[in-house]
């Protein structure tokens, strides 16, 4: 099935100024937004996030755990690809056909999920270039970074639920929308890409107790490692809180940094992540630090050595 | 350990303090003339993490319960105990305050 990922999370959240005020700073586009209603913060390619008052009747229902996240609308290549998943899921569920066009169900576990034809722009915007001996990427007098330089979020990268049943959610997305399991955590779940996207994961399933389901977190993809530093950098001199990272996952390679937020689950830059075909073998590793990251770094303040003992004079 | 005094703590508010020797920061919260201290580490994970999602950024929306910004658990401000979200029936960890006569706010000393 020819489905791309999400091109929007929708969330109903308790305080929307403080949304705005996350996001705007994570380097998202406010459209159309106002404190009492709220809005859509998007990212350079147009997928974003849309963040409403948890009692807005425009919304889905929610989760009975309190979980923020209300719909996931997932972006598909064409028409076609949209009759599909209606053909596919009117087997066993009620699907709405909106008058937008959208699809409107839920998964095997109450997730609220819309799809439609993507409306994601595609960039025509380099990645980061990295010289290396006898291999430089960029060009003369092309300067690699600067502190003034953007470092916006491009895409929605992916999205992380927990999970009451692991089984179930393969057997949603893998069995009956066709997404391929790339790698395990076992002890934790699998990741999914679907066959209209090569990135590694658009999705991640995390077992956990049923009264914790819902969105663990979400992620945006950067131009590169150094737009992730220097985003990350400028959150955390802004005085937001960093839960994890910077760092580089092993399965993916993405690099990553998480930032808690005032949606109720973490928000995450990542970049560099790999792409697969339907020729990869997915991988299995037991859940735990040696399998989460290559390596891991904490933010500190800016600091230099110098010449002569004391340092520098003031 | 002084850690503030009450004029720097308006009714309602919330402030995150480091202490020496304390791995993590102590929250406060003021409620009318009570005050409530919490170690700010979540019980989601062993050891525990850090809650908010900004500076002092420990409250819900609604300023009814103490709120760990990873997951969205929810904490009793008066007991500590999570009412929603991961570590359900766990709770946070008291640290006991005490408002001296000069309406200076300070951990209360070992032993009390
Ligand atoms: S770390 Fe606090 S809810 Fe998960
Ligand atoms: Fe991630």
């Amino acid at each position: 099935m020819q489905i791309i990922g999400p091109d929007v999370l929708v969330f109903g959240v308790d305080d929307v100024p403080a949304c705005h005020e996350f996001l705007t700073a994570y380097g998202l586009d406010a459209q159309d937004y106002t404190p009492e209603k709220g809005g859509l913060f998007t990212g350079l390619d147009g997928t974003g996030l849309e963040i409403r008052r948890r009692d807005d009747p425009s919304l889905p229902p929610a989760l009975k755990t309190g979980n923020m996240l209300r719909m996931q609308v997932i972006g598909v290549v064409d028409e076609a690809a949209l009759e599909a998943v209606q053909a596919e899921l009117s087997k066993d569920r009620q699907v709405l056909r909106l008058a937008d066009g959208s699809l409107r169900c839920q998964d095997d576990q109450g997730f609220e999920l819309a799809f439609r034809v993507t409306t994601r722009k595609p960039l025509d915007m380099p990645g980061e270039k990295v010289n290396a001996p006898y291999h430089p990427a960029r060009a003369a007098n092309a300067i690699g970074v600067s502190e003034d330089m953007p470092a916006r979020p491009r895409s929605l990268s992916h999205v992380v639920l927990f999970v009451p049943d692991v089984d179930v959610a393969v057997g949603f997305y893998r069995d009956r929308l066709g997404f391929r399991i790339t790698d395990t955590l076992t002890g934790a779940g699998p990741f999914l890409r679907p066959q209209a996207n090569p990135d590694h994961h658009t999705h991640f399933f995390i077992r956990t107790p049923v009264y914790m389901q819902g969105c663990e977190h979400l992620a945006f993809h950067m131009g590169g490692p150094t737009e992730l530093m220097l985003a990350g950098s400028r959150m955390i001199r802004a005085g937001f809180e960093s839960f994890w990272g910077p760092g580089r996952h092993k399965f993916g390679s993405n690099w990553f940094w998480y930032f808690k937020s005032p949606l109720g689950c973490n928000v995450e830059f990542d970049a560099d992540m790999d792409i697969h075909d339907d020729d990869w073998a997915p991988r299995e590793a037991p859940m735990g630090p040696e399998a989460a990251q290559a390596f891991l770094f904490q933010y500190r303040d800016k600091w230099a050595p110098t010449g002569g003992p004391g340092g520098p004079k003031p | 350990m002084l850690l503030c005094h009450l004029d720097e703590l308006p009714d309602g508010s919330t402030r995150g303090f480091k202490v020496a020797g304390l791995r993590c920061k102590v929250i406060v919260v003021r409620r009318g003339d009570r005050v409530y201290g919490w170690r700010d580490l979540c019980p989601h994970y062993a050891g525990g993490t850090p809650m908010a999602w900004k500076r002092d950024a420990y409250l819900n929306g609604e300023g009814t319960h103490i709120a760990c910004a990873a997951h969205g658990a929810w904490f009793e401000i008066d007991t500590g105990v999570c009412v929603q979200g991961p570590c359900l029936g766990k709770r946070l960890t008291r640290v006991p305050l005490e408002i001296r006569s000069d309406g200076t706010v300070a951990m209360a000393t070992s032993g009390r």
